[in-house]
Order: C-alpha cells, then structure tokens, then sequence
C-alpha cells in the first residue's frame, strides 16, 4: 500500500488540528507525500466538531477528500457521522473510556477500542488524548518509520510553551506507540504500508503560500481585518514583513485595510490585502477606486460559505461573481485562480506582477479548503521567478507629466511621492490625461477604453490554462480553483474505467480566456462545469462567452453547495451518469437509422 | 533645495469652490504654513475623500490622491506608513470626516500616525446642494428634513480629545492668520494632528453663517494649559461659545515610531541578513 488517508475527527479544543499538523509535518519531512484537509466550527470551544484528513502518498496525491482508511475519533459523535466514508478493511481507533456501547454495526471494517482517556491520565496528563491516539496510529503505521520525525516535530511545535507541554506530549505519544505494539490485538495488515521516500519537498498552507508568494514578489506592505477563513495570511505576513522591514498594519475594518494598501502603493510599495466573502464585500468600492486611479494593489480572497456572515469555516467557491463583476461601472481587473497550494504561490507571484504592470487591482480568488489546507509543494526556485516592477517614466526638469498618457498598451509610466517632476493628483473621478478631473463625454469615452486596453495587453501573459487528460476525449470538464485535485483524480480513475475525459483549468478567470475554452470545446461533445456554488456561475459565464463556438455541444453542470468540498467519487459517479446518458442516446438515434 | 513660497504650491486647475467659500483661506493658510516648513512639492502628499473640501489637492503642486468617501485617513496612513519621510496631509469635510468616514477618525486617534487631518467644517452636505451633516446645528431645515430638525449634533474636537489625538486645535475660515499657526504648529506636531476648522458654506447654510459663527468665535485664553485634556474638554464642550487656538498638544511615540520595535524585534530573530530563501527553511 503506497497511499493512505488518515482522518482525526472529535470536538474542538481536544486537539485535533495540532495532532494533525503535527502528523502531516513530519510526514513531509521524511519525504512522503502528504495533502490534508481541515474543517472545524467558527465556534473555538463547544459542540463544534473538528476533522483533519490526510492523505500520505508516494506519489504525489492530488486531493486529501476520498475514503478513510484510519479513522481516529476522540468524541462519539464524529464516530457515526465518519463511518459511512471508510474504505474496507479500514481501522476505526476510538476512546473506549468515553464510548461504552459502540451503536455501529459496519462489520467491514477493523474496530480498535482503545481506553485513550486511562492511558493519558496515568501519565498525569488527560489534555493529551490526542497524542496518544497519534501514537498508537503512528505504532500501526510502523514501517513509515514516523515516531522519531514527530518528536522532532513536537518539540519545534511547542517550542515556545514550557518544556512539561513538550515532555508531556512525548511522554503521551510514545505510551501510543507502545500500546499498539504491545497491548493491541492486531486485526489489520496495515504493516504492510510502506513508501520510499522522495527527497526534499516543501509543506506550507495554501494561505501560507500567498504570504511566501507575496514577499518573494517584493510585497512590503500589508494591511488587513482579521476575517476566517484568511487571517493565518495576516498573521503569517505580522511575523515575516517586519524581518524585512515591511509593515502589517491590522485596520479598523476591511474599509480601511484596502484603502491603506492604496494609499501605500501610491506610495510606491508593493502592497496587499487578504479577506473573506464579508470583507470582500466591504472592499467593492475601493476596488473600483484602484481601477479608476489605475493603483496596483493585490485582494486575497479566500473564499467561505456565503451570502453574508454564511458558513465561516466551510468552502465555497461563490463569490466569483463577485469578483468578476463586483463594484459598480466599467471596472478593469485581473482576477486569478489557484488550483492547489503550489499555485497559490505562483498565481500571487503572477498577481503582483500583473497589478504591478497593468496598474489594476488584481484578486486571488482562493477559498476555505485551499487556505487552511497543508501539503507538499516542490521546491521553489526563487532566482527563476520573474518579478515585474511597475514602469517608471524619465521625467526632468520642466517636463510635464501625464500620469495617466493615453499609451498604446493602455499603460501611463507612474510615478510615486518622492519623484521629483513627478507630482500629480490620482482620483476616482473621471480624469484627462493629465489628471484633471472633467465629466466630458469624449474624455470618459477615451479613458475607459485606455483603462481597458491594459486588459488586452495584458491577455498575451496569463498562465496557460492547465489540461489534464486524454486530448481524444468527447467529455470535457471545466472548472476553476480548488476543485482540482479530485476532478484530476476522477479522470485518472475514468482512465481505468476506459472512459476518456480531459479538464480545463483557466487560472485566469477575469478577463476571461475565450480562446483557450474555445480551442478545449472544439471537438467535445459535452462539457460538464464543476464548480462549488448554487448559481453556476463560471458556467453560465462560458456558456454567455464561448458557447456558440460549439452549437451541437451539450454543456452540463455538476454543483455542489454544501459546504464541503468535492471528492473525487462523486466526480467519477457525474461522469458515469454523462457517459449513461450520452450512450443511451447514441442508441435512439442509431435505432431510428435502422427503423428507416 | 529650492526655497519655497506660498504661490509655488499653486496647482494646476483653479479651485472651484464658490467666491466667498471659508475653504479660499483654509487654502491660502496651508500654502503659507508649508512655504515657512519649505516643504518640497515632490516629498509633500495632500490626501482627501469626497466632498467640496476634498476637492483641495487639486488647487496644489504637491503630490495628491483624491479618494472616495470618508476615506482620507485610511489612504493617509498608509501612505505615511509605507513611506515615513514623506509629508502627508489628509483633508475633508465634516460629513466625509464625521459620518461616513467616522470609524477611520477613532482609530487614527488611538495609532498616532505622523499625519496632519485638516477637516473643513461648514456644518452641511453642499457638495450635494445642502443636506445635514453630523456638525448641523438646531433649526437647520434642508430638503432632506424640511418639517423639522431631527438629530442633534456632535463635537469634533471633543471627539479627537477623546480618541487621544495628540494635537487638537480649531480655527475659523474668518481669522486666516490664526490659521496659519494653528496649520504650521500641526505641521511641526510629531504625531496625529487633528485641526478643526469652523469654514462656512455661503450657498446651502444660513444658519452658521461667517457672520453668526464670527459672534461666537473666541479665543481660549491665553493661561491654558495645552497638556490639561480635562480642561481642554471643558472649552470644547463650553455653552458659551465657540473657542479656538491649540486644546492639547502632547507628544508621545507615533506609529511608526512603535512599529520600529516591531521590526527591530523580528530582525533580532531574522537578523539583518534575512532572505526569502531563509523564509522558506520553515516549510522544509
């Protein structure tokens, strides 16, 4: 067994998000593979329960959702609600002193009762229940040879808490571990797992990943509103500007933190913000004030269950809508898309640089699955990257500026306060050229079709859209975001089946790249968009774009709007249905051929 | 460098406030206070929102980012804060400043950017032909409230004493000289400067008008005590009349001035050699 999906699951504040990261952290230093999800409640104490999936993989694994093969739960509860997604033959490992009368019936599967609660209070510590349960995962998993990598990890974790928490969270793993080896009546054959080890590989969040991104593309200035799902960009940026000497100023409100980024990047630093679905909505009319004024600045948005205060700890991939067509007027912007958390570094580099160049605000639109999730990412070569400065004019004594010069590319050369000769007054009031502000018709007229030339210019650098599968295929999918790794790993698992599919991922989604639909559409027969919200908003912006390039092609739409995000089974179930569907009517219009 | 004067501040389009306008002397007293300073037009930004005093970094040579509504502060500070050495002077109006942009005014108080905020106040909505602002006084009848008046009104200076402002003072559009110092000692002040000037509308408010608010208008006396808020509060709060000069005035560490013991911190755990390629060791 090459590849393994852990879940620890229980109520918030028993541990299960430390147990976890600890858990992922050290498989990726030992050089597996390992991608996770998390999900917990906005509650930080409580009834909310709390679930961290992993997934350890050889190979590199493209998503954490799927079947549990060891699930750990610290509470009764998560116990019947987890059970029905366990692959056969999986473990269940819960506490036999908090659940008496186990009411579950699943004979499939090996049931390992553990008295976690006894074994943590005889070691005079009850809190660390989850350690222990860790232990005992890591004594049944032990060829992966995890036990020395996650003291390591232990102590880097808490190395800041005093040393009893260390010792006390060592003590609790190591009496895990040997409890499985020596008290446990091995049912399971799960010796057998074993992976070589890769190399060296990252591991970092996909919110972590934005933070890196944007110091690596030069970002020294953030200003933000601590909103869930996106803080952890906040506060790993409060820890690491200032090594820079960059500043992260937490603000009065979302109001308030783009429009400092504004007045920051006017000021001629790279500058940034990152929030969620609420705050995103706040920072609408400064976005169009950075369109108008032609100021770079970069919005994260890390997308949650909405219309307002919504689900604030669960994925959705609703506001892009928002995003596209969100703030009033004739607005330019670039609005991207990562796929997964290595391209949550890439598409920010791409961000910066594009709001840099083209002197829009650019959003990242990332959501509550990607942010909080960690997994491996291959090294990044920083010399590689291409970062992009905004273009200066050469101005001397008695020039007159034009900030905002009607240029071919649709881009005025910007200069900032300190420039000698450069001075001018930047406004969201409709401008001439040379930044006077005057309702005239032919101006407004002239303006706006230079704000939107910077688009097209822009079209020629955007990330290629990314394609997976067979190019033979007649089924398409379309989708965008976080979505992919289980649509990929449908295909993959279409691909034993005999069924071709191939995916298109644009990571440009604002303005959108017709061509690339257009040439992917071609020679399909049907499309499905997946895509995780009610209204199917990226299909219904296909459909309206690119749709009559193909008449005869049906375009399909697998959604999802629960709060969770989508695993590569019921991707494989959509695509089982279409290819159903499209077989039965092959036969129709092949019988009707034989009836004439 | 080049020695400045009054007229080189003048900017590239002429100000477009109505003749009699209390902004004209609110202008004319900055351009003064700035020459004394020979603050450079390139190291100076003049910051602002929306209204008919917002309108204020046009008439200038300076740089200027004229925002939107209520947001001068937010775009000031983090201006100033991603580039200390430069000049930044935010202005507005009392409904931008008070209303709308209410919130930014608290917490600019509480973090003491090196910033001056000059709002002109004509205790009206005039750029949108004469509404009542937050600053209306009793018996102000507009088109939006045309029976009768309906709320009462607040206090700026009150309200930057209370929010920690480190220099409050007020002005009146009427005494141009007094405004001048009352501009150049926020100008010198290290720290949240907050300068409340009482500058009539001559279209949409005949109820504090230039000749009303002139018979209001007093000094504080000379005895007090800019380091005494109680006090400072008591004029600001006083029932007899409007009083002007400097509140208080106390300096204390700015914002950026604390946040270099941000950086100063993180750079003893970074040192000062600190590279992306050293970020990046706590992901491996």
């Amino acid at each position: 067994m090459k590849d393994l999906r852990i879940k620890i699951s229980g109520t918030s504040g028993q541990g299960i998000i430390s147990s976890g990261d600890i858990l992922s952290y050290a498989t990726a230093r030992k050089g597996y593979y390992v991608t996770t999800y998390r999900a917990f409640p906005s509650e930080i104490r409580g009834d909310g329960k709390c679930y961290y999936t992993l997934r350890i993989s050889e190979h590199k694994a493209l998503t954490a959702t799927g079947n549990t093969d060891i699930l750990i739960c610290l509470d009764e509860d998560t116990i019947y609600e987890c059970i029905s997604e366990m692959s056969q033959n999986g473990i269940l490992i819960y506490d036999s002193d908090l659940v008496k009368d186990l009411k579950e019936t699943r004979e499939d599967i090996i049931k390992y009762a553990v008295p976690l609660e006894s074994i943590a209070k005889e070691l005079g510590s009850p809190r660390s229940r989850n350690m222990v349960a860790l232990g005992i995962v890591v004594g049944i998993i032990k060829n992966l040879h995890l036990e020395e990598q996650i003291l390591k990890d232990i102590e880097l974790r808490y190395k800041n808490k005093p040393q009893e928490v260390i010792d006390s969270n060592k003590k609790a793993l190591n009496a895990g571990v040997e409890y499985s080896h020596n008290k446990l009546e091995r049912k399971d054959n799960y010796e057998n797992v074993k992976m070589e080890s890769t190399g060296a590989k990252l591991i970092m969040s996909g919110n972590e990943a934005i933070g890196l991104a944007a110091i690596a593309a030069g970002c020294r200035f953030f200003s933000g509103y601590p909103i869930t799902p996106a803080t952890e960009i906040m506060e790993w940026l409060a820890k690491e500007l200032p090594k820079f000497g960059g500043k992260m100023v937490q603000c009065e409100d979302e109001i308030a933190a783009i429009n400092y980024a504004l007045g920051a990047s006017y000021g001629g630093v790279k500058s940034m913000t990152a929030t969620s679905g609420p705050g995103f909505s706040l920072m609408q009319e400064a976005l169009g004030l950075a369109s108008m004024a032609e100021i770079p600045v970069v919005i994260a948005d890390v997308q949650r269950c909405g219309p307002s205060t919504g689900v604030p700890t669960k994925t959705e991939q609703s506001d892009l809508f928002a995003a596209m067509y969100g703030t009033h007027g004739d607005c330019p912007k670039i609005v991207l898309a990562p796929m997964n958390v290595a391209d949550c570094f890439y598409q920010t580099i791409n961000a910066f640089n594009f709001a840099e160049q083209y002197q829009v605000p650019v959003i990242i639109l990332s959501d509550a699955s990607l942010g909080p999730r960690r997994e491996c990412v291959d090294l990044i070569d920083i010399e590689k990257l291409n970062i992009i400065n905004r273009q200066k004019p050469q101005l001397s004594e008695g020039d007159i500026y034009n900030r905002y010069e009607d240029t071919y590319s649709g881009i005025s050369p910007i200069t900032c306060p300190g420039d000698l000769y450069g001075e001018h007054v930047v406004t969201g009031l409709e401008h001439t050229v040379y930044n006077a502000p005057t309702p005239a018709p032919e101006v407004h007229r002239q303006m706006t079709e230079k704000r939107f030339r910077k688009l097209e210019t822009a079209a020629g650098q955007f990330s290629k859209a990314k394609t997976y599968g067979d190019d033979e295929a007649n089924i398409g999918i379309i989708s965008w975001g976080s979505t992919s790794g289980p649509v990929f790993e449908a295909i993959d698992k279409a691909k034993e089946k005999g069924i071709k599919v191939q995916a298109l991922y644009p990571r440009t989604l604002y303005p959108l790249p017709t061509d690339w639909i257009k040439g992917f559409i071609k020679n399909k027969e049907v499309i499905i968009v997946i895509e995780a919200n009610y209204n199917a908003q990226f299909k219904s912006t296909i459909v309206e774009r690119c749709a009559h390039i193909n008449k005869g092609m049906e375009v399909l739409e697998f959604l999802k709007y629960d709060g969770t995000p989508f695993t590569p089974e019921e991707i494989l179930e959509e695509i089982e249905k279409v290819v159903a569907l499209e077989n039965s009517k092959h036969e129709l219009t092949t019988n009707k051929h034989t009836h004439f | 460098m080049k020695q400045m004067e009054a007229n080189d501040y003048k900017g590239k389009v002429k100000p477009s406030w109505c003749p009699g306008c209390g902004n004209h002397a609110v202008l004319a007293a900055l351009k003064k206070a700035m020459a004394q300073l020979n603050y450079q037009t390139h190291e100076t930004a003049i910051v602002s929102g929306i209204g008919c005093s917002s309108r204020f970094p046009f008439f200038l040579s300076t740089y200027g980012f004229h925002s939107i509504h209520g947001r001068a502060l937010p775009v000031a500070i983090g201006l100033k804060e991603a580039r200390p050495e430069i000049n930044v002077i935010a202005v507005g109006g009392d409904g931008d400043g008070l209303s709308i942009g209410g919130n930014h005014f608290i917490h600019a108080g509480r973090k003491n950017p090196n910033i001056t905020y000059i709002m002109m106040d004509n205790e009206i909505y005039a750029l949108t032909k004469g509404q009542c602002s937050p600053t209306s006084r009793i018996g102000t009848i507009t088109k939006c409230n045309p029976y009768a008046w309906t709320a009462d009104r607040i206090n700026p200076v009150l309200m930057a004493l209370s929010f920690n402002a480190s220099y409050v003072a007020r002005g009146y559009s009427g005494d141009i000289k007094q405004l001048e110092e009352l501009i150049l000692g926020g100008l010198k002040h290290k720290g949240f400067a907050f300068i409340h000037i009482v500058s009539p509308c001559v279209q949409y408010n005949k109820v504090s008008s230039f000749e009303k608010i002139k018979e209001i208008v007093r000094n504080l006396p000379s005895e007090h005590d800019v380091e005494d808020k109680i006090n400072a509060m008591k004029y600001a709060f006083a029932p007899e009349g409007l009083y002007t000069g400097i509140f208080y005035k106390v300096e204390r560490p700015t914002y950026e001035e604390r946040y270099k013991e941000v950086i100063s911190k993180a750079k003893e755990l970074s040192g000062d050699n600190y590279t992306i390629k050293d970020v990046i060791k706590q992901f491996q």
